[in-house]
């Protein structure tokens, strides 16, 4: 059985005049131990199902149908009572912007003891400190950093914090949302090795949001592209990313340099994210796929399988 | 810390030191003769000139002259109301009681209930609750003090005869002990909520801003995610951050909550220093004048430190930067 199962997923934002449908029938299911990365352009839905998943999309603003199964609980119908008990223990997440994810008026112990003490009520400060210090070993980072504040930390510093910080119970799933994205290359590559270790010595699940097809390539064995709120294509990183079926993904790819091959320019793919807010009845894409046909603007593709567990959803096939 | 508030207090003695020069050269540098302006009228008698020029050396060299203004302001010596004939000094203390008892139950009043306010609201945005007190401070805003203030006093104390209409204290009553204090608190009501309702909405507005935007930071989505209680995660880490620009704010607005209450102490006949500076101000008595600006600016700036200390204590990054 999957750990985490996403079945028809539709998440709506709630605006006065006008509701957004960020996810659209999202169906996506993640095996114990894998490493998935979900990546998109801006807007593409990545972090709202991410959100979702999570249980943190704001009750009164939006709207969610649809089921996400983990562990065999319907985390669409959980209460706020039913997730206390999953998270973090169960389901942890490293956040993006770095310098934003820990509150730069507390020192660090605090807040790592805190984070230990919802889950453990009644620790002492010595099983606090020993909980702190190994996972601060699992990261190298040194004990002294408890004592210091944020700001007196590096970008690299505090996100190698936020990784400890998930680790924390050893949870089965962990979302990392654009958790490097804020990093310069050189941490960013640093963290992700480290990252895969860890994940690798202890068998965590990852679902990586980023929007960077080289973290993709480096750190994920399956990946799944959204657009526009849809899942247009997911499968083995190996094969997507060597053969890609959906026209959004030949165009994400050919906006990133390569070192390999003639040197060429970067194309971008022409035109903007279509306005969520209206009805799309065909392909989210069409408006912006240089092989649309008239059915792709009239009917929604369906997600068909080219290989075991390699779908995308074009009407047109592999190209 | 202690090298930070060092440099504070350095840089704030040489405002205070700016504040002096400034109140000396005025006089000096102004059109006309500063013996005039010091006795606040046009042609004074001979004596009363003699007396200026003997005690601010005015027939000597100006730099004579700064340091005996110095030696006279470091001794508390702001000379005598022409008016009255009274010591500066004997004359501002006994209305500096009264201005501290408006101004500062008000600004504690207004910062106590505009945070209070201002959390509930970024709580519980959008919700009619926000909705009816971010427009109230709209209108509050828009209101001239004076006039919500005669508008109060024809309401509680002309028609509904609950309240007292005027002064700090029912002089024919003759109170003493316990009954005093109830009568001057009585006096206070009127006063102290004019001024509370007017400077209030400020810190509302600048609470319910930094709580939601507190609330929106990555920190909170880190702690909810990680199954910290809603209730904890705000009175934990948004509380202590979203509080950092009331601290600022309190600081910015020292000034016009001691001399703000002016026009709030002339219209419910307080006591107080505000009315004693405009009725300097009308009067043309250049001495208190003088001795108000002086004690004021050293004040303001002693207070501006102690907040600089407040606010350092608060957020380390500037207190470690």
């Amino acid at each position: 059985m999957a750990l985490l199962e996403i079945k028809n997923l539709d998440v709506r934002y709630i605006m006065k005049e006008r509701q957004v449908l960020a996810c659209d029938d999202v169906s996506l299911s993640v095996e114990e131990g894998d490493s998935i990365g979900i990546v998109g352009e801006s807007g593409s839905g990545k972090s709202t199902m991410a959100m979702c998943v999570l249980g943190l999309l704001p009750k009164d603003t939006t709207r969610t149908s649809g089921e996400i199964l983990f562990q065999g609980e319907d985390l669409v119908k959980l209460t706020e009572q039913g997730f206390a008990k999953l998270r973090w223990k169960s389901l942890s997440a490293v956040f993006q912007k770095s310098m934003n994810s820990l509150s730069p008026v507390h020192k660090v112990c605090k807040q790592m003891f805190d984070i230990y003490r919802v889950h453990t009520p009644g620790a002492d400060e010595n099983a606090c400190k020993a909980m702190a210090g190994a996972l601060l070993d699992k990261v190298n980072l040194p004990q002294s950093v408890l004592n210091l504040y944020p700001h007196q930390l590096s970008g690299g510093m505090i996100q190698r914090i936020s990784i400890a910080l998930c680790l924390m119970f050893d949870p089965a799933l962990i979302i990392l949302d654009e958790a490097t994205t804020a990093l310069d290359v050189v941490t960013e590559s640093q963290i992700l090795r480290e990252l895969t270790k860890l994940r690798e010595a202890s068998g965590i699940t990852c679902m990586m949001i980023t929007h960077n097809m080289a973290v993709v390539a480096g750190s994920c064995d399956k990946v799944a592209v959204m657009y526009a709120g849809r899942l247009v294509e997911t499968g083995m990183t190996a094969r997507v990313l060597t053969e890609p079926r959906h026209p959004y993904t030949q165009g994400l790819l050919a906006s990133f340099p390569t070192f390999e091959g003639k040197k060429q320019a970067l194309k971008g793919i022409p035109g903007s994210l279509p306005d969520l807010s209206g009805e799309i009845p065909g392909c989210v894409f069409a408006y912006r796929c240089p092989h649309a046909a008239e059915r792709c603007f009239n009917e929604k593709p369906v997600m068909t399988e080219h290989e075991p567990g390699w779908k995308s959803a074009c009407w047109l096939g592999p190209r | 810390m202690a090298r930070y508030l060092l440099k504070r207090f350095f840089l704030c003695m040489i405002a205070v030191m700016f504040s002096v020069f400034i109140n000396f050269a005025l006089v000096r540098l102004a059109p006309g003769d500063p013996i005039s302006i010091m006795a606040g009228i046009e042609k004074p008698n001979p004596l009363m000139i003699e007396a200026l020029t003997k005690k601010y050396g005015l027939d000597k060299p100006i730099i004579v002259q700064f340091g005996m203004y110095l030696q006279n302001v470091f001794r508390g010596d702001y000379g005598f109301s022409y008016r009255s004939n009274l010591p500066v000094t004997t004359l501002i203390s006994e209305r500096v009681g009264p201005t501290l008892l408006l101004s500062l139950t008000s600004l504690g009043l207004s910062i106590l209930l505009g945070c209070w306010l201002g959390l509930r609201a970024a709580r519980k945005k959008d919700t009619l609750f926000d909705r009816f007190f971010s427009n109230l401070a709209y209108v509050l805003d828009a209101m001239p003090n004076f006039w919500l203030g005669l508008m109060m006093m024809l309401l509680f104390a002309s028609t509904l005869k609950l309240l007292p209409t005027a002064g700090m204290i029912d002089v024919r009553a003759g109170y003493t002990g316990f009954q005093n204090i109830l009568d001057i608190l009585k006096h206070m009501i009127l006063p102290v909520s004019c001024t509370t309702f007017l400077m209030m909405p400020g810190y509302y507005r600048i609470m319910r801003a930094s709580a939601l935007q507190a609330m929106n930071e990555d920190y909170v989505t880190l702690f909810r995610a990680a199954g910290m209680p809603r209730k904890q995660v705000f009175r934990s880490y948004v509380l202590k951050n979203a509080v950092l620009p009331v601290v600022t704010m309190i600081g910015m607005s020292l000034a016009y909550s001691i001399m703000g209450v002016a026009l709030i102490e002339i219209v419910f006949a307080w006591p107080g220093m505000g009315r004693l500076l405009l009725d300097s101000i009308n009067k043309r008595d250049y001495a208190v004048l003088s001795g108000i600006y002086l004690i004021l600016s050293i004040s303001i700036t002693a207070a501006t430190v102690l907040l600089d200390a407040v606010y350092a204590w608060m957020d380390p990054r500037i207190r470690l930067s």
